[in-house]
């Protein structure tokens, strides 16, 4: 028995009869319909930024633009530029050069949310992770079709963090920066004059945790927009981040090793060989901070990092370090985009109210479940794609720093230690 | 439209390619009815086999040398069999190593071999003891035997549910999944069938117990081959393995010429990976691998890693709860959409089969609300006013269009148009270096699906989609075109 000799050969199945679902499985077609079930968007979201001078005009009222993809070269903190994959808007002046990540959508649950997608220099997706509408506005083109143009549409039912990303060459569109945060807020978050400040409400059952008194436990059928939220003073993103430099250097083209089907589906289709099995990280970020040294680390981001409030949807005042006053009530929203496991550990107590959307807890989905305590200096755990909700409340002054670990897909060893600010005064 | 016999079931179905069930009491395989085989022994032997793997064709020979566990019963295969059994049963094993070094069968917790010497055969019995999830394997010079290939899956039911309440797949659930389980199909916010209720009165009909096994896998065809070519009196340095594996030297392996230079070498990192062996289309349109369910017909999913690397497993469509974690049911089983699995490690997620949420519908509170009535859109010929669910003008585009040809050039060739229906969302590794094969790009690599085929908590009775739901069965498949010698 060897390799040269082997017992068996074991055969690859045939395609014959399903030749469309195997080539559009790898090799998705491109089309540009018009939106099935179509409704009338409702978002206040593009007009308030209007109002507010964030955009400069709304190409069509209720709805959200995004332009993809533009070419970004970006400065890593040692003066490296690598070349990345970024969305615009159209109808903001602040995307006009890209962003990395991309502007965060926020949006109030309920809404009919439209987002008008327009694609150049070949085929892409929006696909809207966790938010699970029809295969259509799901943007994944094996299960639909690549773009084009298209209006995404569905309704937002659950408070909480998403992100959406493109999902064509999703290995290398994902990693090239074509990402951005996608948060649903209360029915009502958007229709009072503090539209676009704080205190903010959030989804959760706090009700085990007094240092959180201010819960509404009105049931969500009582039409109560308010039902089972918290409020919350401040707020943060986490996004972590990670690029591999040479992928940037030597794989820029967008259709790089994609596939293509033959004239015989299943005979002579081109499978191209590439190197995107082999991933090694170079370059680490928190929300677009670099990490500024060499991997391991472990490197700090700078104090008083704060979103701006035009690529924020109109919120001001979002922090990426925490600088915050004592008794408030911070939400920070963490989301591991870097292609491994990452572990966060928080320099005080905090209570984990969601996971990846799902408030905790609340009746009836959440029956099952419950908002658990994290101990400070306990690693949380995430991976790819995972998401959580952490509050905290501090009655004691703290000036230290919360840390993640960039850990690798392959083994789960240390890649980088990231250190993040964190003072509550 | 086919039924699922209970003789397909078994040999091909639950989610592994092929399975075995083992024992004497199958009660919660009844309602699948005819042709029952009830296997009291396993007939193993351990050997090779060279595989053709996804991107095989007449243009690429991508192959991969594997060490299989070959049951007498079903054809060659890696992984090995998924094995069906029931609490408390006893199972008896004949495993003949084929090979030239030691090689064991091992179940963590179960059931261990030992060592057996090449040529040599073993008879032995052991009773399944603990309701679960399993991965057997070849646990000798760790993790070698196993990552090439020597491992499946064992699935224990329990025997029976807790008295007075639902069947979960735990002897001892935890109240809280205890408690997910009895809501199912008996609750305002989970309308339809309960986990372990069928319904045979609808085409297709609705099995029972629907389960599916998500084995998960990397494979190396230039490490597995080194190993393969080893003289057969030397055994692979176990720490050799591990570091080429994971850690092999980057090559920018390329025949793109998009992308230079040119370099058609790879490393010893992996370059496929697998779900029951499958990849790609292979996996994603396998029935016995992704779920074809209607809204309301809960499943189980149980998921094992075999390999060496982590993934981080998404599932659209769904969230869907984790109830189990390497074999301990859950007290606080959260709803996700994306979730963790590390080399040896197990998960059983229960999948709602809800409407997907994000459909409008009335309140926008999450609940199956009626759905909301649509404009009639003048860009589609036809549009009227309707509910948005079920999608109608949806299910029924065609793209690409009806008349698409594989090669345009060529009206007998291929018609590649492809239907909406049923409703078709992926569930994909987002450690995305893992959606490739060779190297190259997404969709050929660790994929699987979630399909939508009916609805059966609409007021007005049970519906199914067009093309629902065997749009792929296992005998109407042949040997691929291109190279049959290794």
């Amino acid at each position: 028995m060897s390799f040269e000799n082997p017992a068996y050969h074991i055969h690859r199945r045939s395609v014959e009869g399903h030749e469309g679902h195997w080539v559009k499985t790898f090799d998705p077609p491109q089309a540009n319909p018009p939106t099935p079930e179509l409704l009338a968007p409702t978002n206040p979201v593009p007009g308030l930024m209007l109002a507010a001078g964030y955009q400069d005009r709304v190409t069509t009222p209720n709805t959200v633009q995004r332009d993809l993809l533009h070419g970004l070269r970006l400065d890593m903190w040692d003066g490296r530029r690598v070349e990345m994959f970024v969305f615009t808007d159209q109808d903001n002046p602040s995307t006009q050069n890209g962003n990395f990540p991309g502007a965060t959508i926020r949006v109030p649950r309920g809404t009919i949310f439209h987002c008008e997608t327009m694609t150049h220099g070949g085929p892409h997706t929006i696909h809207w992770h966790g938010l699970e509408p029809t295969p259509i506005n799901d943007g994944v083109g094996h299960c639909s079709m690549e773009l084009g143009r298209y209006t995404y549409q569905f309704q937002p039912n659950f408070i909480g963090t998403y992100f959406y990303h493109c999902h064509r060459n999703t290995v290398q569109h994902f990693e090239f920066g074509l990402y951005g945060l996608f948060i649903v807020e209360p029915p009502d978050a958007f229709s009072g004059p503090n539209w676009g400040g704080y205190p903010r409400r959030i989804a959760g059952n706090t009700s085990n945790f007094p240092q959180f008194p201010e819960l509404n436990t009105n049931p969500l059928t009582s039409g109560d927009p308010q039902a089972y939220t918290v409020p919350y003073d401040v707020e943060a993103y986490w996004v972590l981040q990670a690029v591999d430099s040479v992928w940037h250097d030597i794989a820029a083209d967008h259709a790089a090793f994609f596939p293509g089907h033959g004239t015989q589906p299943g005979i002579n289709d081109i499978f191209y060989h590439g190197f995107f099995h082999d991933y090694n990280p170079d370059y680490f970020f928190i929300t677009g901070v670099p990490i500024p040294v060499r991997a391991p680390g472990p490197g700090t981001i700078p104090p008083n990092v704060v979103i701006p409030a035009a690529l924020n949807s109109g919120v001001s005042g979002t922090q990426v370090s925490i600088n915050a006053q004592r008794n408030q009530t911070i939400l920070i929203r963490c989301l591991d985009a870097a292609y491994g496991t990452a572990r966060v550990t928080f320099p005080v107590d905090v209570v984990i109210i969601a996971w990846d959307g799902r408030a905790l807890g609340i009746p009836p989905y959440g029956s099952y479940n419950s908002a658990y305590p994290v101990k400070a200096g306990t690693p949380i755990k995430l991976s790819v794609a995972r998401r959580f909700g952490a509050l905290i409340r501090s009655s004691v002054a703290v000036n230290s720093f919360a840390t993640v670990e960039f850990r690798k897909h392959e083994a789960d060893r240390l890649l980088m230690t990231a250190r993040i600010p964190f003072v509550i005064s | 439209m086919e039924k699922i016999s209970r003789r397909e079931f078994i040999k091909y179905g639950a989610g592994g390619l092929t399975a075995l069930v083992v024992g004497s009491q199958m009660d919660w395989l009844e309602n699948t009815a005819e042709g029952a085989v009830h296997v009291q022994t396993l007939n193993f032997h351990i050997t090779d086999a060279i595989k053709d793997m996804v991107t095989h064709n007449s243009l690429n020979p991508a192959q991969c040398y594997f060490w299989i566990y070959k049951e007498d019963r079903f054809p060659p295969e890696c992984p090995g069999p998924t094995i069906f059994t029931t609490q408390g049963d006893v199972v008896r094993v004949v495993i003949t190593n084929d090979l030239d070094e030691p090689h064991s069968f091992f179940i963590p917790g179960i059931f261990n071999s030992g060592p057996i010497a090449p040529g040599q055969t073993i008879k032995k019995r052991f009773v399944a003891k603990k309701a679960g999830t399993f991965l057997y394997y070849d646990n000798l010079n760790a993790p070698v035997n196993r990552v090439m290939g020597l491992h499946g899956a064992f699935i224990v039911m329990p025997r029976a549910p807790r008295p007075g309440h639902n069947f979960t797949p735990y002897e001892r659930p935890t109240p809280q999944v205890q408690m997910l389980f009895d809501d199912l199909g008996t609750t305002t916010h989970f309308p339809g069938l309960s986990w372990e209720q069928g319904d045979d009165s609808v085409t297709p009909h609705t099995a029972p117990f629907r389960q599916y096994i998500w084995l998960l896998h990397q494979a190396s065809p230039r490490l597995f081959r080194d190993v393969g070519e080893l003289p057969s009196n030397r055994i692979y340095d176990r720490r050799d393995f591990v570091l080429e594996f994971l850690n092999d030297s980057f090559i920018a392996t390329s025949n793109d010429n998009r992308v230079t230079p040119i370099n058609d070498q790879f490393n010893h990192k992996p370059h496929f990976f697998t779900i029951n062996g499958q990849s790609g289309y292979f996996s994603h349109h396998n029935p016995y691998i992704s779920p074809h369910q209607r809204v309301g017909e809960p499943v189980v999913i149980r998921v094992l890693n075999a390999g060496l690397w982590m993934h981080s497993l998404h599932i659209h469509a769904n969230h869907v709860y984790v109830i189990a974690i390497n074999g301990r049911v859950q007290s606080n089983p959260i709803w996700i959409d994306t979730f963790d699995l590390y080399p040896l490690g197990t998960f059983d997620w229960l999948v709602p089969f809800t409407r997907p949420p994000e459909v409008p519908n009335t309140r926008g509170i999450g609940f199956p609300d009626p759905p909301l009535t649509c404009l009639a859109n003048p860009q589609i010929q036809g549009s009227t006013p309707h509910p948005v669910w079920p999608p109608l003008e949806e299910i029924n585009l065609f793209i690409p269009a009806v008349g698409t040809r594989a090669n345009p050039a060529d009206p007998n060739s291929p018609d590649i148009s492809v239907q909406l229906s049923p409703l078709c969302f992926p569930m994909h590794d987002h450690n995305e270096p893992s959606q490739v094969a060779q190297g190259g790009n997404y969709n050929l690599g660790m994929i699987a699906g979630i399909n939508f085929t009916g609805d059966r908590t609409l007021p007005g009775g049970i519906i199914t989609f067009p093309k629902a739901p065997l749009e792929h069965p296992h005998n109407e498949t042949g040997p691929a075109a291109g190279h049959e010698d290794h």
